[in-house]
């Protein structure tokens, strides 16, 4: 399949090609807009996705010397001020500004296949041991179950990564996959961090996967890229009446089966999402 | 690609060296650039400590598209930004710090950024009322161009660097028409200063004061410099003649922290003058630099095209004019311009589109692929756009076309969708009464295959303006021979859509954004109804679903307090044309494999060197003239004018005689082979026309036939 020009692999799109590749196709190669709900409450989910997007920045702002004090005084929800306060209370747990090294809203990329992989990361932290961890800050409104998350291509990407191309981040040092580990921090939970170490027997097979993945995108034509047979995908898929799957979106309050909060992991990063905007 | 030595020079040249390099379009800057920045990071430099500043973000395309090969090194990311966006992210970052001493009035709330169209909203607010007390009444133009006008001023004065309150006296002072005219400026720099008055006060900030508060505060504070020193270490600034006098006194003062930099130069831009590009500035940054370098010898030109940029050169500004890249010894036979000359006169407009779809279907006959075809005009408007498109698609030629903006309330798509929210918003009655041709449109946009004659005969039984109030009744009510002339199979879907409408009304209303949203993925995008097949349709309400939440998120709160429905408040905007005007699309085509169909300035600025340009039109003016802006002036709003000095009829022709000399040497730069010239006695509007440059090129045409007959 031929990608558009620039296309770059991340952890969004490699996502949705697993969970169908009709998906990816739609979105990534024909790069069609389908400005359907998504997930219902409409109004519900587009106030938490804003909450989420204020809250990272205020923790970069944070983490680049913006006084705690200021930005907490211009906090106006109620629930982002509790948010903050539990990031504060981890910030000073983890003694962060006095253990490590912080690398905010960074972005790196590696080859893969005929492209790229990229991701950015809420946090990378240089642990004076010589680790290295990857927090990323999660405002999901019910806390995922484990394995659910160890499977999440997000999960495979970054610490993949981090060791393919974060050397610069070590002192210029190779990165060994047992230096790192990946968090997943739950601004609403913050006592149940997900913690997830890394090995090099993982991150072979990571390789192998992705590598997988990405063959798959690059070698099949359009009748490869398949609808996926797991409906319950298609419930929170903008592509839904394109595809005959469905009229509205799903809600994900009352959906029993979608334990997971979809929407706030669905990190779809491209160049354009990266590069600044003309104003 | 192989590098000459002098390219090699510059990349390889020793760390710590900050590099300008100068020259003219084509002759390899950009390679070098974009090898500079590989060479840097194969050296071991991580990506994301390198600043790529471009004064318009398409002009990093080339480095972006290098730094995305697989063979790059892995590592982090060069950050490609403008100063503008430079500004506006390092305004949202270290807002807490700013905000008091920029004198916002809530410095305990956050920003507001407001996009060119929001602007336009909140200045149409606020100078509405002035207009109506006879502020600017001698100015006789859509007020939209008032309102944008001025919002260009602010804008000027941000990126110009000096006060916005000097707006007024400037060009007051360069005013050389009837004195009791000159108060105009007197009443822009008021709706200038309430404008900002109004931002300050409620935390909004439009392009100006972003740039404002970036440049004159933050810049000078510790905490946002520190963080940006630290950040980028390296620079790459390229096409810097096209960027702003304060971008460029920001990098005089920035320079001294970078361990390397390399500024690039085209010796003969400066085309984004309209917007506050200084070439004058961007040359004095060569001071700055430990090593210089020019590039002469172009590798796109060939000789008859050189010698064409020559005598047009000559002919059009032969006081300027210097043949400094013509090569010496040009054999006669390959000097003679006319060999990379065809043309096509004709007295009508449509005759002429009909023969340039003629050439390019010829050449791509011949094997030139589309790729290597650009058709060009001064403006390009909706209807030329349709009309070159549906000729070269008629044709089976894939086209794009290439504009800064388009009409989103022109679209089919936009006005189905709002003429089905007000149908579904009886409560809005009373701000436009939609008639049966507004509803027999849009039921032949929603529903796939109806057709104009079956929507009329439709929307004549079922649309009731009851009591004024909008309404559509049932299908089922319909005589059965005209339910079955219009067809059951349509009526079905009709009954659907009314269906879906009518248990809308039954809910508290929503957001206008999510009404379209909810009705797109619900109704008009499912099998059988209009969008379903229809992939631009999706893109448009994309668009428009994106226009209405960015007015919701700027405007809603305040709206909301004032008992307004941002949904309605945003369709008057539309109505008026002070918002929905415009938009950018949300993805950029892929235009290789495709002729583009362009503005001139839009595709000098894209910096692509193609085999073969049509030039559209070139009896029209618009090649020539400024547009008429009677608010502002883009010479007399940059440093280079000394304020009271009028502005004269005289330097008018000059300033546009020089522009048009830039314009056909940088578009003839950037060709290859072969100019296509395309003239019709009526132009466009069916006027006749007898521009500059078909006078230009009738005499050159001449001496050339006159040296013939010699």
């Amino acid at each position: 399949m031929r990608l558009p020009k620039g296309f770059q692999f991340s952890q969004g799109s490699l996502q949705d090609y697993v969970d169908c590749a009709r998906r990816f196709f739609l979105r990534y190669v024909q790069r069609l807009a389908w400005p359907a709900v998504e997930s219902e409450p409409i109004l519900e989910s587009e106030h938490y996705a804003q909450l989420g997007e204020q809250f990272h920045k205020m923790i970069q702002q944070h983490l680049i010397g913006v006084p705690a004090e200021k930005i907490s005084a211009m906090i106006t929800a109620e629930e982002l001020r509790e948010w903050w306060e539990n990031y504060l209370e981890y910030y000073r747990q983890q003694a962060m500004a006095n253990q490590t090294q912080l690398f905010p809203e960074i972005i790196l990329s590696a080859p893969i296949g005929n492209h790229r992989l990229m991701a950015k990361f809420d946090l990378i932290s240089l642990q004076k041991d010589g680790s290295l961890v990857i927090t990323d800050w999660k405002t999901a409104r019910k806390p995922p179950q484990r394995i659910w998350l160890e499977r999440r291509l997000q999960t495979r990407v970054y610490p993949y990564l981090l060791s393919k191309a974060g050397d610069f981040l070590n002192n210029n040092h190779p990165i060994y996959p047992e230096q790192i580990r990946m968090i997943y921090w739950f601004a609403n939970f913050p006592d149940q961090p997900e913690v997830f170490s890394y090995d090099r027997k993982t991150m072979k097979a990571d390789q192998e996967r992705l590598e997988y993945l990405v063959e798959a995108i690059e070698m099949g034509d359009e009748k490869a890229f398949h609808l996926t047979d797991d409906k319950k995908h298609c419930q929170f898929c903008v592509y839904r009446s394109l595809c005959g799957r469905g009229i509205q979106a799903s809600n994900l309050d009352t959906d029993e089966e979608s334990v997971e909060d979809i929407t706030s992991f669905d990190d779809r990063l491209d160049i354009d999402q990266i590069a600044e905007i003309e104003y | 690609m192989k590098l000459t030595p002098d390219q090699l020079h510059i990349i390889e040249i020793s760390p710590g060296e900050k590099i300008f390099l100068e020259g003219a379009a084509g002759c390899g800057k950009t390679t070098v650039g974009v090898e500079w920045l590989l060479f840097l990071m194969a050296q071991g430099v991580p990506a994301s400590s390198i600043l790529l500043l471009v004064p318009q973000r398409t002009m990093a395309k080339p480095y972006l598209e290098a730094m995305q090969i697989p063979g790059v090194s892995a590592g982090g990311f060069v950050a490609a930004m403008t100063m503008g966006g430079m500004a506006r992210r390092m305004v949202d970052l270290f807002w807490p710090l700013v905000a008091d001493q920029a004198g916002f009035a809530r410095p305990d709330l956050p920003p507001t950024f407001l996009t060119l169209e929001t602007a336009q909203y909140y200045m149409a607010q606020i100078v509405t009322p002035l207009l109506s007390q006879g502020l600017l009444d001698s100015v006789v133009i859509d007020p939209n161009r008032l309102f944008s006008q001025i919002i260009d001023n602010l804008n000027k004065a941000a990126v110009v660097g000096f006060p916005y309150q000097e707006i007024g006296e400037r060009l007051k002072g360069a005013w050389n028409g009837e004195p009791e005219q000159a108060h105009i400026y007197e009443d822009a720099q008021q709706c200038a200063n309430h404008f900002r008055s109004f931002c300050l006060e409620h935390n909004l900030l439009d392009f100006s004061l972003q740039m404002e508060v970036f440049t004159r505060r933050l810049w000078h504070l510790p905490p946002c410099r520190d963080f940006l020193n630290h950040t980028y270490r390296h620079l790459l600034a390229e096409n810097i003649e096209e960027d702003t006098p304060v971008a460029h006194d920001l990098l005089r003062e920035w320079m001294p922290e970078f361990e390397s930099a390399l500024l690039i130069y085209d010796t003969d831009g400066g085309y984004r003058r309209f917007l506050g590009a200084d070439p004058q500035s961007a040359y004095s940054l060569k001071e700055q630099c430990t090593s210089q370098a020019c590039f002469t010898n172009s590798f796109v030109k060939t000789m008859p095209i050189e010698a064409l940029e020559n005598d047009l050169s000559e002919i059009l500004n032969p006081e300027s004019h210097k043949p400094a890249h013509r090569s010496e010894n040009i054999p006669k036979n390959q000097s003679d311009p006319r060999t990379a000359l065809a043309h096509g006169f004709f007295r009508y407009y449509p005759e002429m589109l009909d023969w340039i779809a003629g050439q390019v279907q010829e050449l791509v006959q011949y094997g030139l692929p589309p790729g290597e075809i650009v058709i060009l005009a001064p403006f390009l408007s909706d209807a030329l756009r349709f009309s070159i498109m549906h000729r070269l698609e008629d044709l089976h030629i894939p086209c794009i076309s290439q504009r800064p903006s388009r009409s989103l309330r022109e679209e089919p798509v936009t006005q189905c969708l709002l003429t089905l929210a007000y149908l579904a918003h009886p409560e809005w009655k009373d701000s436009y009464p939609l008639s049966k041709f507004d509803v027999a449109y849009a039921l032949m946009q929603a529903i796939g295959g109806m057709d104009l004659i079956r929507s009329q005969l439709l929307s004549e039984i079922v649309f009731h303006p009851r009591k004024n109030v909008p309404q559509l009744t049932s299908f089922s009510i319909i005589n059965p021979a005209m339910q079955e002339r219009i067809t059951l199979q349509l009526g079905d879907k009709y009954e659907t859509l009314r269906l879906w409408l009518e248990a809308y009304q039954q809910e508290p209303p929503q957001e206008l954004d999510h009404f379209i949203c909810r009705l797109f993925g619900e109704v008009l995008s499912q099998p059988e109804f209009g969008f379903h097949t229809n992939m631009k349709s999706g893109e448009v309400t994309a668009n428009l679903i994106e226009s209405i939440q960015k007015f919701r998120w700027v405007a809603g709160d305040q709206l909301v307090q004032a008992g307004k429905s941002t949904g309605l408040e945003y369709l008057e905007m539309v109505r008026q044309g002070v918002i929905a005007a415009q938009y950018l699309r949300s993805w950029e085509t892929d235009i290789n494999d495709a002729v583009l169909i362009s503005p001139a300035y839009t595709y000098l600025i894209s910096n692509r060197p193609i085999e073969v340009q049509f030039w559209l039109d070139i009896g029209s003016r618009g090649w020539f003239e400024r547009l008429y802006q009677p608010l502002t002036h883009p010479y007399v709003l940059s440093r280079h004018w000394e304020t009271g000095r009028p502005w004269t009829d005289a330097e008018e022709i000059s300033a546009s005689q020089d522009t048009l000399a830039r314009l056909t040497q940088g578009l003839l730069r950037r060709c290859r082979q072969k100019v296509y010239l395309g003239l019709s006695i009526l132009g466009e509007q069916g006027y006749e026309q007898h521009g500059p440059l078909l006078s230009a090129f009738q005499r050159l045409l001449q001496q050339w036939q006159t040296e013939g007959e010699m």
